[in-house]
């Protein structure tokens, strides 16, 4: 009994320890960020690891010196194009979900396969053909197409929201059935307000993906640099001549775009966890 | 309230799986049908064929005068009680029942008192703030039947309403539906696979096996006159005992035999249709109640009389169940008076069969030739 309780201890403490030491690991980058953005001398590498001196400089000059790097642009840009992407995605992504787990038409099962398999190629692989078809409709280095390109293909993400509905009983559609309702009401006021979890999942997912994106927007936008996003603008102040004096300012520019996702996430954080969890585990 | 009928209705899945096949019935306004049987029967898809909740694949359903194969589930005029109840947990009480009438645009004032007027005649009045998940099983079956009420449909159809509440509220629910219907007078059409249930509530029980009717009656005659073996063993708790006998008639005397055994069976089997099977294999059923170890009676009937070997003894407080072994090899119920009886385990008990109450079903059909 003693020395089993005591195996406990030791495994519970070194499980302790090692989930420390990690969390420390991850924790370094964003802490080294912080600091760095705050830094007075200019400069990519220095010999120390704390800065020697403190300033909001590098914060306030994202904002003021906007002549060759339009921070507060770009950010509205990335903003503007995450929002309508999100709005679009969401809608997308629940739709598709809602009508492979409910609906029975004769090539559910084919269109379900052809989705899986289209998922396991990546994104860029269409970047080349995606580009002409965009200058063909004229739409090239415009926000429109960076958000038809971010959304376009979202309801292909119809995995884990289709898991999560599977789950939710059919008998629920049934009785909406019986009582009088057609497959629209019972999606926006039976399935979706049971859904919370997988809806806050597919917002956050589906906002953030413009703001990490690099390879389109530089593919799409090419030297149209008003139309840069974030992550795009940002990568140019890290150019062989820009990056010793813009570095600090590029560090300050990341902390910033870390604000909007960072807010969304705490807010929605206990739903993001469940949402994950309940479409996966059962789905 | 309507008739509802159902005329040469098949449903057949893709792959060809028979679910219900040639169905025919003719339900009465404001009558209580049960569809009984095991699992797989066909019963739900029936009853959700019914509903429009399922596609029927040949035949007619009329609900009232019209014809309903293509009409909507919303359209039919009828409301249904689910197994889980389907109850919609984002909703309160009151919202989950006034949801079909908002649907239907029913006037505000109207919507509220209905369900008022429902959830009074189900005592739910004080749970129309809460949530499903704050209800108990009871409670829960109440709202769902509420919810079904206040639509005041021509047809309430149930699908296994009480099997997933617990044994004592299911009795009480039960006497709560039938007492439901006879205030609303409403046609019922409901679905379950427990035979009390069906004895107990249904004014005509439709015994299903494999897709086919088995037989349409009213539950007194079902239990005294089973059309064939299967309704016989079905309805009927503990099952009827069935037995492999031969059939000899002298003159008017008819007797079965098995075993050595011989029974003699009373003047009213001494009829041309038992008579032709002289000489033939039966199969003979018999209620465990027909089966007695009551001492007076058993002295009484030398005629019938069946030594048996006593395997268990089952006390229930009215009743007491006796496993019994008939001439060492056929096991049999017998259903006795706790207060008459005197067997116990390992006894070569003296059983008697009341003669009047013996079924006689063909062999080869397992039709019933006389019950």
């Amino acid at each position: 009994m003693k020395s089993s309780r005591a195996r406990s201890i030791a495994a519970n403490s070194a499980i302790y320890v090692i989930l420390s030491v990690m969390g420390i690991l991850w924790l370094i980058p964003i802490a080294w960020l912080v600091l760095i953005s705050f830094r007075a001398e200019p400069g990519a590498w220095t010999p120390y690891i704390l800065p020697q001196s403190y300033t909001l400089d590098n914060y306030t000059r994202l904002f003021t010196d906007t002549q060759l790097f339009n921070y507060p642009r770009w950010f509205m840009n990335t903003l503007i194009v995450a929002i309508f992407t999100c709005l679009i995605s969401t809608v997308m992504v629940l739709m598709t979900s809602y009508t492979l787990s409910r609906l029975r038409f004769k090539s559910r099962k084919g269109l379900l396969n052809l989705g899986l398999i289209l998922g396991m190629f990546p994104g860029f692989m269409s970047m080349i053909a995606i580009y002409y078809i965009l200058k063909a409709m004229g739409l090239s280095q415009s926000l429109l197409a960076l958000i038809m390109v971010y959304s376009g293909a979202s309801g292909l993400g119809y995995f884990i929201a289709k898991g999560f509905f599977d789950t939710i009983p059919k008998a629920l559609d049934e009785a909406a059935i019986v009582d009088g309702a057609n497959q629209n009401t019972i999606f926006w006021q039976i399935i979706l307000p049971l859904s919370k979890p997988i809806v806050i999942y597919t917002v956050l997912t589906s906002f953030m993906a413009p703001w990490v994106d690099f390879i389109f927007v530089s593919v799409i936008m090419k030297d149209n640099y008003n139309n840069y996003t974030i992550a795009l603008g940002l990568y140019q102040m890290l150019t062989r001549e820009n990056i010793y004096r813009y570095f600090t300012q590029f560090c300050a520019g990341a902390v910033l775009i870390a604000i909007p996702i960072t807010i969304l996430f705490v807010i929605m954080q206990k739903y993001y966890v469940s949402g994950v969890t309940g479409g996966a585990v059962k789905g | 309230m309507a008739s509802v009928s159902l005329k040469n209705v098949y449903k057949r899945y893709e792959g060809g799986v028979v679910a219900v096949s040639d169905f025919n019935i003719d339900i009465e306004d404001k009558e209580f049908i049960i569809l009984v049987g095991p699992s797989g029967c066909g019963k739900s898809t029936t009853l959700r064929m019914i509903a429009g909740l399922e596609e029927i694949t040949e035949g007619e359903i009329y609900i009232g005068e019209k014809l309903v194969n293509d009409v909507q589930p919303k359209d039919r005029d009828i409301a249904m009680v689910f197994q889980n109840y389907a109850l919609y947990p984002h909703m309160t009480v009151f919202d989950n029942m006034a949801f079909g009438l908002k649907l239907r645009k029913v006037p505000k004032d109207e919507i509220k008192r209905r369900v008022t007027e429902a959830a009074k005649i189900l005592e739910i009045e004080h749970l129309l703030d809460r949530k499903p998940k704050a209800l108990s099983g009871g409670q829960r079956q109440r709202v769902a039947l509420g919810r079904a009420i206040v639509r005041d449909p021509k047809v309430f159809l149930m699908d296994e309403p009480l099997s997933n509440l617990d044994a004592k509220l299911r009795v009480q629910m039960r006497v709560e539906i039938t007492k439901l219907h006879q205030r609303l007078q409403t046609t019922i059409i409901y679905v379950t696979h427990d035979q009390t249930e069906a004895m107990t509530m249904g004014t005509r029980i439709v015994v299903m096996k494999d897709g086919f009717i088995q037989q349409i009656d009213n539950p007194t005659n079902l239990y005294l006159h089973p059309q064939n073996t299967f309704v016989a063993g079905f309805i009927g708790m503990p099952p009827m005992n069935f037995i492999n006998a031969l059939l000899t008639v002298k003159g008017d005397d008819v007797s079965i035999s098995f075993n050595d055994i011989n029974i003699a069976l009373p003047k009213k089997y001494s009829t041309p249709e038992v008579k032709a099977y002289d000489g033939k294999e039966v199969i003979v059923g018999i209620r465990p109640e027909a089966l007695t170890d009551d001492v007076r009676f058993v002295e009484n009937h030398p005629q019938t009389q069946l030594p048996a070997s006593v395997d268990v003894v089952e006390m229930l407080g009215a009743e007491t169940y006796l496993y019994v072994t008939v001439a060492g090899v056929t096991s049999m119920i017998a259903r006795v008076e706790p207060t008459v009886s005197n067997s116990k385990v390992g006894d070569i008990a003296k059983l008697a069969v009341d003669g009047n109450r013996v079924h006689l079903f063909d062999k080869e059909t397992e039709l019933v030739i006389l019950s």
